[in-house]
């Protein structure tokens, strides 16, 4: 009997703890798989990807297919605008937020609750796409940067988040710094920024992530090859007819094995994401549970 | 007697207000960002009934009453499209929504805790990549030479055309949005289990309870109203979910099964010869329908005795 009771967990280990280890593991492997086949293909020769259907770990690796896509230019392009757009997008989101956030969350500011209801009323009606494209349009946006910047300014929940947060602040740290003679701007960069640190990263990872996602006003607003953001630049060569190498073969030089560039370029747009994610992880849980409570 | 009080409330509000100026000042970018970026297209949907003429532009085009709608309601494109919309998104309710739930669920259950994260880990990171970047990997693994097609013929199967058919593409799109998302959605659970009174499991215990039945009537009970939050959600945004994916992981061949409301709205507005007030129109009318089942949501949740979601 006592044997049964089992070490180290305290608890025996049932079929269900079985069960639910084979699943969840089966659930972790359907999702790495794919990615280290496209690492594997985008190291892979066209021989090999051809020969072998399933390639994992190549076994001449090769670095043809980056050459290629380096060649290609598009990726390039795409990398210059959303970097650019990370850069000003982010800090123009993060200049907005901090700056509304923390004047709505002083408590004795006269008409609060009418600029809160000012910022939920467009979180539940907004105009959508043509409208604000015909505004583009309007302000002689449309084919610039700036009509996508602009158009993400700001995110009105990521601003509830970062109110909430400074709601959460101890007053009295306010307090006694106004009896120090401390002015509001003041206050907010030497009492209040410091010590919210944490919300700050977060957001402006979060940020940092939409922007890099961003694609879709991108697609609408501007047409311009050489505008093109990263994930359209992706689009476009992932997109680019299935088998199209045996067309492209004609220009010799140019030979190329499509689906290995395909896959390093999937490979370099995501790289940057595998790299914020340990971070982003680390503060997710607490937006999400955020998040969770506001929808 | 009553004006002097008034004119002192005015009076002290308006100290009030200059006392805090320098909070207003900070108020001010994001505000004129609001009325620009979010209150000018809201007035925008007005074009819904007027004719945009793109010389006058929004504020001046002329009004037409409800004639766009005459036009709209003739569509047969557009009729299918919002059928096809309730169809792949009541789909999504029936095969994608209870899975993060399932996850959570099981993951719950685990006690080691380093496999815990590591599997969280796994799971939330395609949350965080575009739909571009994850179509890209789907079709990679779908196509016919690609990965899963391997697998098949290795065990001894023919191989699927997954991309290209009419057939496999609603399951296709549940698949890839569990794939996806379940994972950043099975957090949400997982912290609301959290949240669950560590007493009732050890009442439970000691009742004699097996691990299953603590699931079924302390962990699921517990979680009832986030499950609830979620599902309103999910009903609300019945109109709008989808493009993104939809959109990357469609082709020729499969465009006309995945041609939802706001896959229809980006043809009509974009692709086809652009009409601006009668695709407003389109997207009005989509954003009150997606309103009033919000409510109706909220209204049967209450009903079924809940806080529902603007509690």
């Amino acid at each position: 009997m006592a044997a049964s009771k089992g070490k180290g967990l305290g608890k025996r280990i049932e079929t269900l703890d079985v069960v639910l280890l084979i699943f969840l593991t089966f659930w972790a492997i359907v999702i790495i798989l794919p990615f280290l086949n496209v690492i594997g293909i985008s190291f892979a020769s066209e021989k090999e990807y051809y020969n072998s259907m399933l390639v994992l770990i190549p076994k001449e690796a090769t670095l043809e297919n980056y050459k290629a896509l380096i060649r290609d230019g598009r990726i390039w392009i795409g990398y210059r605008t959303t970097l650019l757009l990370v850069l000003i997008g982010v800090s123009l989101n993060m200049f907005l937020t901090t700056s509304m956030a923390y004047g709505l969350s002083r408590p004795n500011l006269p008409f609060r609750r009418f600029f809160v209801y000012f910022i939920v009323f467009t979180m539940m009606f907004n105009g959508g796409i043509i409208p604000l494209y015909l505004l583009m349009k309007q302000l002689n946006l449309i084919n610039t940067l700036w009509s996508v910047i602009l158009a993400t300014g700001l995110n009105s929940f990521y601003l509830i988040i970062m109110r909430n947060y400074f709601l959460s602040l101890p007053q009295s740290l306010v307090e006694s710094a106004k009896l120090d003679g401390a002015r509001e701007w003041r206050i907010m960069v030497s009492v209040i920024l410091p010590i919210s640190m944490p919300i700050i990263a977060t957001l402006t990872l979060f940020y940092a992530v939409d922007r890099w996602n961003e694609w879709f006003l991108a697609m609408i607003f501007i047409r311009k090859r050489e505008l093109l953001t990263l994930q359209l630049a992706l689009r476009s060569i992932v997109m680019e007819s299935q088998g199209s190498e045996h067309f492209s073969a004609s220009q010799t030089e140019l030979k190329k094995f499509s689906q290995g560039m395909k896959m390093a370029a999937v490979l370099m747009t995501m790289v940057p994401i595998m790299c914020v994610f340990p971070f982003l992880q680390k503060y997710f849980v607490k937006g999400i549970l955020i998040g969770a409570i506001k929808g | 007697m009553r004006n002097s009080t008034v004119a002192r409330g005015r009076r002290k509000l308006f100290i009030e207000v200059w006392k805090m100026k320098e909070v207003y000042i900070l108020l001010i970018p994001a505000v004129v960002w609001y009325i620009i970026f979010a209150y000018i297209p809201i007035y925008g949907l007005t074009l819904a009934f007027k004719t945009y003429k793109a010389n006058l532009g929004i504020f001046r085009s002329p009004w037409v009453g409800f004639e766009n709608y005459k036009y709209v309601f003739r569509d047969p494109a557009f009729l299918e499209s919002i059928w096809r919309t309730i169809v792949i998104n009541a789909g999504r309710i029936v095969f994608q929504f209870p899975f993060p739930i399932i996850l959570a669920l099981m993951l719950n259950e685990v006690r080691v805790n380093r496999y815990k994260k590591v599997i969280q880990t796994i799971y939330t990171f395609p949350h965080f990549l575009s739909w571009v970047i994850v179509a890209s990997i789907m079709i990679n693994i779908l196509n016919t030479k690609g990965m899963v097609n391997a697998i098949i013929s290795m065990l001894g199967g023919e191989p699927v055309n997954f991309l290209g058919s009419t057939k496999l593409f609603k399951p296709l799109l549940y698949i890839t949005e569990n794939w996806k998302s379940a994972g950043w959605t099975m957090i949400i659970y997982l912290a609301a289990m959290a949240g669950i009174d560590t007493e009732q499991y050890e009442a439970a215990i000691i009742d004699g309870a097996s691990r299953l039945q603590m699931m079924w009537y302390i962990t699921l009970p517990g979680i009832k109203s986030t499950i609830e939050v979620l599902l309103i959600l999910q009903i609300g945004n019945i109109m709008t979910q989808g493009f993104d994916q939809i959109f990357n992981l469609s082709n020729p061949a499969t465009a006309k099964v995945g041609e939802i409301l706001d896959m229809y709205i980006y043809r009509v507005t974009f692709l086809a010869a652009a009409d601006f007030s009668y695709s407003t129109a389109v997207s009005l009318f989509r954003s009150v329908v997606n309103f009033i089942f919000l409510n109706v949501a909220d209204r049967v949740s209450k009903l079924l005795g809940s806080e529902g979601l603007f509690a």
